[in-house]
């Protein structure tokens, strides 16, 4: 559903900021019933691994980067009335990022897998404090913790953060994710009990909400 | 510093850079600018006055007054191409009897408002996303309660109709056998499941409704005929309380498309809650009219009117008024709530007019065409 033409006409769009152009596309697949997971993956993740690029090899602003980002979290938004109206399995997740970081959207889109596969997806914003994400584990009580790390530098929060979950829910499953994990050695989580390392929305799914799963 | 860095530096400034370079005389009339700030105005700036790019909320100064403090720093805003207003900080100079003024916009300002935008926005989505979670939970309950409601209902139906109906079986067999106390608590069991059979009909009804359940089953129906045989079936129960129910008939088409179970339920309801609310000795009216293309039955009482405070609540589902019924009879709240889905369901109104000390009165219209 999702033909190149179209994607390049999305992208290219996307980069200018057209907002109208980009909402009324995306509003156009919807209406034509297109899988919302087929919209994450082949439209939003790819515009904007895209848009990462750009970025990194200084083809684009932050400015650009930061308006591409916002679009397109508005843009998800549109995607809403279709996606909470799954059936429940009563598995819960609760979805964050590492603290310092404000890229949320990539953990945004994780959350929003999970209650495409009907579990509650509970999904704390970008810089929740490490206290507020503790108390809120224990609130809700969740299956797993996923956890996004967008930049390579933020490796020594996240480590902190997953020793004091740990600490904390000793038994509780954590998947980090994020492309900040593309850069770094995965060895560095391997002694630490139940912690799986995810780097596509595509592995997620495979591996944490099909029924035969066997983490959660 | 050698000519040649002197010229690159100059057609920097004056080409490429994003430093605003204006050259106006000591009355304001701008004699040079550079590439950036046409750009950024969007204005053949030559010839044109300061005033009308360098935004001000009083009087516009002195132009000659910018070289009081030369070398200092000026927060100008300035008019954008784009509509929005630039923060620029200037410094002006004495240049050749005019005034030359070199302004940047403050890039740490505007990278705080890039990211506080940002924030904002993503507190946006995030807000709505918990939003839209909150809501798709809501339906979800409330399907629940309605598909509870309705296995309930339906499943209490059976053994309720067999304690009315033993009851009344009791009553007549044994009837003369039975002491007076005996024969009163026959007929409090009997009229205690009469009203729970009552209440889990509109239990279903509700849940049928809120589910988007409720099917009309339209015909052709005589709405004159329809009133008069719902009036002779509920004078049994208003002569209990010597109250009379007359009918007023003021409009003569004969036939509506409707579904006459409904409309006789919705009558049914008004009605009773007339007969429920009225003292003996007093009148019910039910008036039938033409009104704005439309059919109107109103059921008038001379009750004890309901309190303005409450009246916009009254049908809701299980909101039941202070006015107290003058026989002790039990409202389940739910009556009028069915009355307006059904009402509504035929493209049609309900409303109540009502004053306390002076009756009150319901209505509803029906469409003359379907």
């Amino acid at each position: 559903m999702i033909t190149e033409d179209f994607y390049r006409d999305y992208q290219s769009r996307l980069l200018v900021g057209d907002r109208t152009g980009c909402t009324a596309r995306v509003n156009s697949l919807l209406e034509s019933g297109i899988q919302i997971r087929d919209l994450y993956i082949h439209l939003f993740q790819r515009s904007l691994y895209e848009v990462g690029q750009l970025w990194e090899f200084n083809k684009i602003s932050v400015a650009t980067e930061h308006l591409c980002t916002s679009i397109t979290e508005s843009l998800i938004s549109l995607t809403y009335p279709y996606m909470f109206s799954a059936p429940h399995t009563g598995k819960s997740a609760v979805i964050t990022c590492t603290p310092g970081e404000y890229h949320q959207i990539g953990a945004r889109m994780v959350a929003d897998y999970f209650e495409m596969s009907g579990w509650d997806g509970y999904f704390l914003g970008a810089n929740t404090p490490l206290t507020e994400l503790i108390r809120f584990i224990g609130e809700k009580k969740p299956d797993v913790v996923a956890i996004s790390m967008s930049v390579a530098f933020s490796l020594s929060s996240l480590s902190g953060l997953i020793r004091e979950v740990r600490r904390q829910y000793p038994g509780l499953a954590i998947i980090l994710g994020g492309q900040g994990l593309k850069w770094t050695d995965h060895v560095i989580f391997e002694g630490v009990p139940n912690v799986h390392v995810v780097m596509t929305l595509d592995e997620l799914e495979q591996n944490f909400m099909k029924p035969s799963a066997r983490v959660a | 510093m050698s000519p040649e860095l002197q010229n690159i530096l100059l057609r920097y400034l004056a080409d490429d850079s994003s430093v605003l370079c204006l050259v106006f005389t000591r009355e304001g009339k701008i004699t040079y600018s550079n590439v950036y700030a046409e750009t950024l105005t969007g204005l053949k700036l030559e010839g044109l006055g300061i005033e009308e790019i360098f935004l001000y909320l009083g009087p516009v100064p002195d132009a000659a007054g910018y070289l009081e403090h030369p070398d200092e720093k000026v927060l100008i805003n300035i008019k954008t191409a784009s509509g929005m207003p630039g923060t620029f900080y200037f410094r002006f100079y004495p240049f050749q009897g005019s005034v030359l003024g070199l302004g940047e916009a403050d890039t740490t300002e505007m990278a705080q408002l890039q990211n506080n935008l940002l924030l904002l926005n993503q507190e946006l989505n995030n807000l709505s996303r918990e939003l839209q979670k909150k809501n798709a939970e809501l339906t979800r309950l409330n399907d629940l309660k309605n598909q509870f409601l309705g296995i309930a209902a339906h499943d209490l139906r059976n053994p309720l109709g067999s304690i009315m109906g033993f009851s009344e079986i009791l009553a007549e067999d044994l009837g003369k056998t039975l002491n007076a106390d005996q024969q009163d608590m026959l007929r409090i069991i009997h009229s205690s499941s009469e009203f729970m059979l009552h209440l889990l009909n509109q239990l279903l009804d509700i849940a049928q409704i809120e589910s988007g359940r409720l099917v009309l089953e339209k015909q052709n129906t005589d709405l004159s005929a329809l009133l008069s045989k719902n009036i002779e079936l509920n004078k049994v129960l208003a002569s209990r309380k010597n109250i009379a129910i007359d009918l007023v008939p003021g409009m003569h088409r004969p036939e509506l498309y409707i579904d006459p179970v409904k409309i006789e339920q919705v009558l049914s309801n008004l009605i009773s809650n007339a007969i429920k609310y009225s003292k003996p000795g007093t009148v019910i009216r039910v008036e039938l009219s033409l009104s704005n293309g439309k059919a109107v039955v109103c059921v008038r009482d001379q009750g004890p009117g309901i309190p303005e405070e409450e009246t916009s609540r009254l049908f809701s589902s299980y909101y039941t008024t202070s006015v107290k019924s003058t026989g002790g009879e039990k409202s389940t709240g739910l009556g009028l709530a069915i009355s307006k889905n059904i009402v509504q369901g035929h493209g049609g109104e309900i409303w109540v007019e009502s004053r306390v000390g002076e009756g009150s009165a319901f209505s509803f219209s029906l469409p003359l065409e379907p």
